[in-house]
């Protein structure tokens, strides 16, 4: 008599609808019965954990980082060079007008002025005041900061997981990193005179990153992707992210109302 | 009335981002569940499930409707754990910490039974860290997911025999592993 074969002998332990003959020649093997309930021995220990909750708001926040995506995705074909520039413009015309960008000087912060103090189209009054231990503008930058690191990290893992044998497609990443570097430039400084100095460190390992990446070519070789990828893990950028970001959350709570600034 | 699933599909390809966010909130959770067995820890998952979405938006228009919607997502959902799991083993990198996807289920047992059992569960783990990313995702649907071998054949693209000896090699991998507790376990 013919023995089924081990395959088969899995398939009617899970009695899938592929094991059908098997079954019939289980009634009258006992050397297979025998075969099948030594598999049933180890298959039966494995038993599942139940899945972890991921939270009652799992719905909501995974719709909140795709929303950054999506419109990523809209920014398709490739966001023209002066289409960035023009969005740093707005992001700095936007901190200037509210006073995002400050100068610090002997411990003091020049403010741009946005009092109703009268002032001049040619003379714009400044004020200078003592630097507060927390702004409302620091928390704007602060989640500007996040948001900005929170796309990083979201461009830098889907780069990690691409396979380089694969024949990538980079644009969306590509087009991505464009709009990244240029606000990653703005905000390093900005972090920088404002004595951030973590974020201002990871802003400057983020943009050889970025910059490589905006700059990659359509048919860009396997072994330069692996040497990007090699980058971003050697330096644990994925890593540093998420701690910084989580820093700064955790430093500067994120008015609900301004998260999409 | 709800508007169902492929009616939300349908507003999607019109251009209807609430639509879509409709699908999320329905399915998030389905698709973290799967990706989690799959991936073994609730970070790799999260980003599954981004991944699988995403994928979802840009290929929507390739939705045919021969299976549900829900279905259809699952479906990209695992390839984008496999995917996940197959980068990370060319890069030499191995899943990280993973998670307790299985329980011993000789719990309640006296305390060295437990042990034992403990240390079993540590083997099966260790076990399923062990086998290729095909092995892996085609034994989590069989054994955890109850998913037959066909439609297992549909989302690897792998014909009936070859997805039979992708769970036949997963088997016996865990069976090697598991050899030395075998005799105690009867």
């Amino acid at each position: 008599m013919k023995h089924l074969e081990h395959e088969d002998l899995i398939l009617a332990y899970y009695d899938d609808p592929a094991a059908a003959g098997a079954r019939a020649h289980l009634g009258s093997c006992e050397a297979c019965r025998n075969e099948l309930a030594s598999i049933a021995t180890v298959l039966d220990q494995v038993t599942p954990s139940a899945t972890p909750d991921p939270g009652d708001d799992y719905e909501a926040r995974v719709w909140s980082r795709l929303q950054w995506r999506l419109r990523g995705e809209k920014r398709r074909p490739r966001v023209s060079r002066w289409l960035a520039w023009a969005s740093v413009a707005a992001v700095a015309t936007l901190g200037v007008c509210t006073g995002i960008v400050w100068k610090p000087r002997n411990g003091k912060i020049e403010v741009a002025a946005t009092s109703t103090a009268p002032a001049t189209a040619a003379q714009p009054v400044k004020t200078t005041t003592a630097a507060p231990a927390e702004t409302p503008r620091d928390r704007i930058l602060m989640v500007v900061v996040s948001d900005h690191f929170d796309e990083s990290e979201r461009v830098l893992v889907e780069l990690a997981n691409l396979n380089p044998a694969d024949g990538t497609d980079l644009r969306s990443e590509r087009a991505r990193a464009e709009s990244l570097l240029v606000s990653n430039r703005l905000y390093r400084t900005t972090a920088k005179e404002r004595g951030e100095e973590q974020v201002a460190t990871l802003l400057s390992e983020l943009e050889p990153v970025l910059l490589q990446l905006a700059h990659a070519p359509d048919d860009i070789s396997s072994d330069e992707l692996r040497k990007i990828q090699k980058r971003i893990e050697s330096r644990g950028l994925v890593f540093k992210l998420r701690v910084v970001r989580a820093g700064v959350r955790e430093t500067s709570p994120i008015p609900q109302s301004n998260t999409n600034i | 009335m709800d508007p169902n699933d492929v009616e939300l599909v349908q507003r999607v390809r019109s251009g209807d981002e609430d639509a879509f966010q409709q699908l999320v909130a329905r399915h998030s959770r389905a698709l973290f569940g799967i990706a989690w067995r799959i991936t073994g820890n609730t970070a790799d998952a999260d980003d599954v499930v981004q991944e699988a979405f995403l994928r979802a938006y840009r290929r929507i228009e390739t939705y045919d409707g021969r299976a549900g919607v829900a279905t259809w997502l699952y479906r990209i959902a695992v390839n984008c754990s496999l995917d996940l799991i197959e980068s990370r083993r060319r890069r030499e990198a191995p899943l990280t910490a993973v998670d307790d996807l299985t329980r011993f289920s000789g719990e309640g047992a006296s305390p060295e039974r437990t042990a034992h059992a403990a240390e079993v569960q540590r083997a099966i783990d260790a076990a399923l860290t062990q086998l290729s990313g095909n092995e892996r995702t085609a034994f989590v649907l069989r054994h955890f997911e109850g998913v037959p071998l066909e439609e297992i054949g549909q989302i690897l693209g792998t014909r009936l025999n070859a997805t039979k000896n992708t769970i036949f090699r997963a088997v016996r991998k865990l069976r090697e592993h598991l050899q030395p507790y075998t005799g105690s376990l009867v």
